[in-house]
């Protein structure tokens, strides 16, 4: 880790009181929060220069059985990405939006409903669909959800009079 | 009047690709705007779990149809970051002419589409034929006109042809040549200076609200917010070039911001052609025994290029395993393709919504995915 | 198609009628999928599309043949009946890419369809991913001969056999309704 990022690690570890261990990338820092403190977080960093909500997602560790939600900021001053990252609870996953804070996020909101079926209290739109029409099963991108079967049972395939499939074989010492 | 409920899209010809909005008209004027992404929905982010991190290489560049390199780039870029890979000096610069070319076809496409919402279809033919003749280059260098599976995971799949950079010269210089041409037919035009002049406004407080990024962003706020320059990728920090920014961000400031970019990626690949190293490795190996075995140290990351529509980014999960746990892709026009038209349009003409989409460049497979 | 006729059993003034509607075909402008990034190459002037008759059109009303460039969603594919239901008899169906013959790259995804002809009857496919502007001229040549010899029936195969038809829509898709964004 270079000199500045050590610098910059700092100063995020004074402001927001964490302690910041990952840094996967330059100018890139993973910051770990409880997700009562998400919210205070995220206010704390825009005013801090990270006006701008890149991407708002959400991981499943099934093993885990937690949600993560992912919100990664910018700063175009410096060109800084950070990674606030908080878990949530698998079976029960409520959460309050933050569109008050970012109003951008609304529809990020309304993507990891449906993808993943977290739910935002406060965005009024959260709910809607809005990529899939009539979807009729589980949330697609939980790690449960096997969409190879659902493609089987909804959408017919071709029937080919030869099956060719690919095989790994052991590898020629 | 009275209030019409109208669906504008997915099947009509001023509309940007497989898109939809939604509105509520009042005579021409819009009062109500939902956008209606999703057309376009292939659940890219779970099929790609279900690949190799190899076999992904094919399934990536499909996710933006029109300008399929950036997506190879960040991919490339996660995975060397997470597993530490260096890549070979010649690459790095091979990959910044292939990006620039891509930039370069792409702003063709989008000078020649105005055409198409403007009903200006000189401007089509000129700009999707003068199109092509980059389509050649890649095909040259790559065996395909539009998904290149070029740029890989260590470099880039082979080095270059011969007698490649000379026609890459060759196609540069008949496109600045041409391209004044093009300033007088499209841009200096009164049909086009009717349409989107003082039209389709971005304010500069807006652009936070949205999270617009690339083009829409510097033409409103007249900062040189350009990944290029903020956090150089490759090698982009070697280069010398300009970003235009502007502070008046209307449909036609924005053409001319795309315009003059155009003449920046074109110095940009005239100085590429003389500092690149002449030889060398273009690909570093990724790991030992067979190539579809490939494994990526556990861990995450977000890496993000500047495409022609802004910040474009995957967030990219490994578990240590064979395949990826999850990547997420940000689109670049996320933010003016549902929110933007959300809010914006309403006060608009009809015919402005589809100019929205083509000046603020909104590509509807990267938002659906 | 599974009862192809190969014996042709047109009456003389379907014979004239089908000589002149292929060499004026309207061609409908909806880009379905990846493909169309194809399409406009092959319309302009490099490819130039207008050397065999054929012109892009507006509207499905006076439409002749519907371009699928590609894997469907099942969103889309809604609106792609609709618009197929809209356009007047005889109309063809041209089916791009290996996404339309067996869902492609896309084949376990859970959003797009598998085999496009279970739900409109497609006269002629491309292969390839995607098909370069070169195949897609020389398939409307074929297409255009097909239409003189009164091969290209997809069109009367949809009416003979419209239940079949409905019948796949509403397995895979549920309803053929389309709502509107304002969730009201």
């Amino acid at each position: 880790m270079t000199n500045s990022m050590n610098s910059y690690k700092e100063h995020f570890q004074k402001l927001l009181n964490v302690e910041i261990k990952d840094s996967p990338a330059d100018m890139q820092l993973i910051i770990d929060v409880n997700s009562d403190k998400f919210h205070q977080t995220l206010i704390a960093l825009r005013t801090d220069g990270f006006r701008q909500l890149s991407i708002l997602t959400c991981i499943d560790w099934i093993e885990l059985n937690k949600f993560q939600l992912v919100a990664i900021l910018m700063n175009w001053d410096t060109g800084m990405h950070l990674l606030v990252r908080t878990l949530l609870d698998r079976d029960n996953p409520d959460f309050h939006t933050i569109t008050s804070i970012y109003p951008g996020a609304i529809y990020y909101e309304r993507e990891i409903f449906e993808f993943f079926g977290v739910h935002f209290k406060g965005n009024p739109t959260y709910d809607k669909p809005l990529f899939l029409e009539r979807w009729d099963a589980m949330p697609p991108l939980r790690k449960d959800f096997d969409p190879q079967a659902y493609s089987d049972s909804k959408f017919p395939k071709r029937e080919h009079p030869h099956v060719f499939k690919a095989q790994v074989v052991e590898e020629i010492k | 009047m009275k209030e019409v409920k109208l669906f504008l899209g997915p099947q009509h010809p001023g509309m940007h690709g497989n898109y939809s909005v939604h509105m509520y008209v009042d005579g021409d004027m819009i009062n109500k705007a939902r956008p209606t992404p999703g057309f376009l929905h292939r659940g890219f982010e779970k099929v790609m779990e279900r690949r190799l991190w190899m076999g992904n290489l094919a399934l990536i560049p499909r996710i933006c149809v029109v300008e399929p390199d950036i997506n190879e780039m960040v991919y490339a870029m996660g995975i060397e970051a997470l597993s530490g890979i260096e890549v070979p000096e010649r690459a790095h610069w091979i990959r910044m002419m292939v990006l620039e070319l891509g930039r370069l076809a792409i702003h063709m496409m989008g000078l020649g589409g105005i055409g198409g919402p403007t009903g200006m279809y000189t401007a089509t033919y000129w700009g999707i034929a003068q199109r092509d003749l980059i389509l050649d280059l890649f095909e040259k260098l790559t065996g395909a006109r539009i998904y290149h599976m070029y740029i890989v995971p260590g470099g880039v799949r082979k080095d270059l042809p011969e007698n490649f950079l000379e026609d890459v010269l060759k196609v540069v210089d008949d496109l600045e040549k041409k391209l004044p041409e093009f300033e007088q037919l499209i841009l200096k035009h009164p049909i086009i200076h009717a349409r989107i002049k003082d039209n389709i406004m971005l304010p500069a407080e807006v652009v936070w609200e949205l999270g617009v990024t690339g083009i829409g962003m510097r033409s409103a706020t007249g900062v040189q917010n350009d990944l290029r320059k903020v956090k150089p990728y490759a090698r982009y920090d070697q280069v010398e070039f300009d970003v235009p920014t502007g502070t008046y961000s209307d449909g036609l400031s924005r053409m001319n911001i795309k315009y003059a970019e155009m003449f920046q990626s074109i110095r940009i690949i005239r100085q590429i052609i003389e500092k690149m190293p002449k030889s060398g490795p273009v690909r570093a190996k990724m790991s030992t025994g067979s190539a579809l075995r490939w494994t990526v140290p556990a861990g995450m990351v977000y890496t993000a290029v500047e495409s022609s529509r802004g910040e474009y980014g995957y967030f990219i999960v490994s578990d240590g395993g064979e395949y990826p746990y999850r990547i997420a892709v940000r689109g670049a026009s996320f933010a003016q393709g549902l929110l933007g038209i959300e809010k914006y349009l309403p006060g608009h003409r009809i015919d402005d919504a589809s100019l929205w989409m083509d000046t603020m460049g909104v590509c509807s497979p990267e938002i659906d995915r | 198609m599974s009862q192809e006729i190969k014996k042709d059993d047109r009456k003389l003034w379907e014979v004239v009628g089908d000589y002149f509607r292929a060499n004026s075909i309207w061609m409908k402008w909806y880009c379905t999928g990846c493909g169309a990034i194809e399409m406009p190459p092959t319309m302009t002037s490099r490819f130039d599309m207008e050397q065999l008759g054929m012109g892009p059109m507006a509207t499905p009303r006076q439409a002749d043949v519907l371009l699928i460039t590609g894997y469907l969603s099942t969103k889309t594919l809604r609106r792609v009946i609709y618009s197929y239901e809209q356009m007047q008899d005889p109309k063809y169906i041209v089916g791009f890419g290996s996404c339309t013959l067996n869902g492609g790259i896309y084949y376990d995804s859970y959003a797009t369809i598998n085999q496009l002809d279970k739900y409109l009857p497609v006269d002629l496919y491309i292969a390839g991913c995607m098909p370069r502007p070169e195949a897609i001229m020389n398939s409307f040549g074929e297409l255009i001969e097909m239409i003189k010899r009164g091969e290209a029936k997809g069109w009367k195969h949809y009416q003979e056999n419209y239940d079949w038809y409905k019948e796949n829509q509403m397995y895979s898709l549920g309803e053929v309704m389309i709502h509107d964004e304002f969730h009201e």
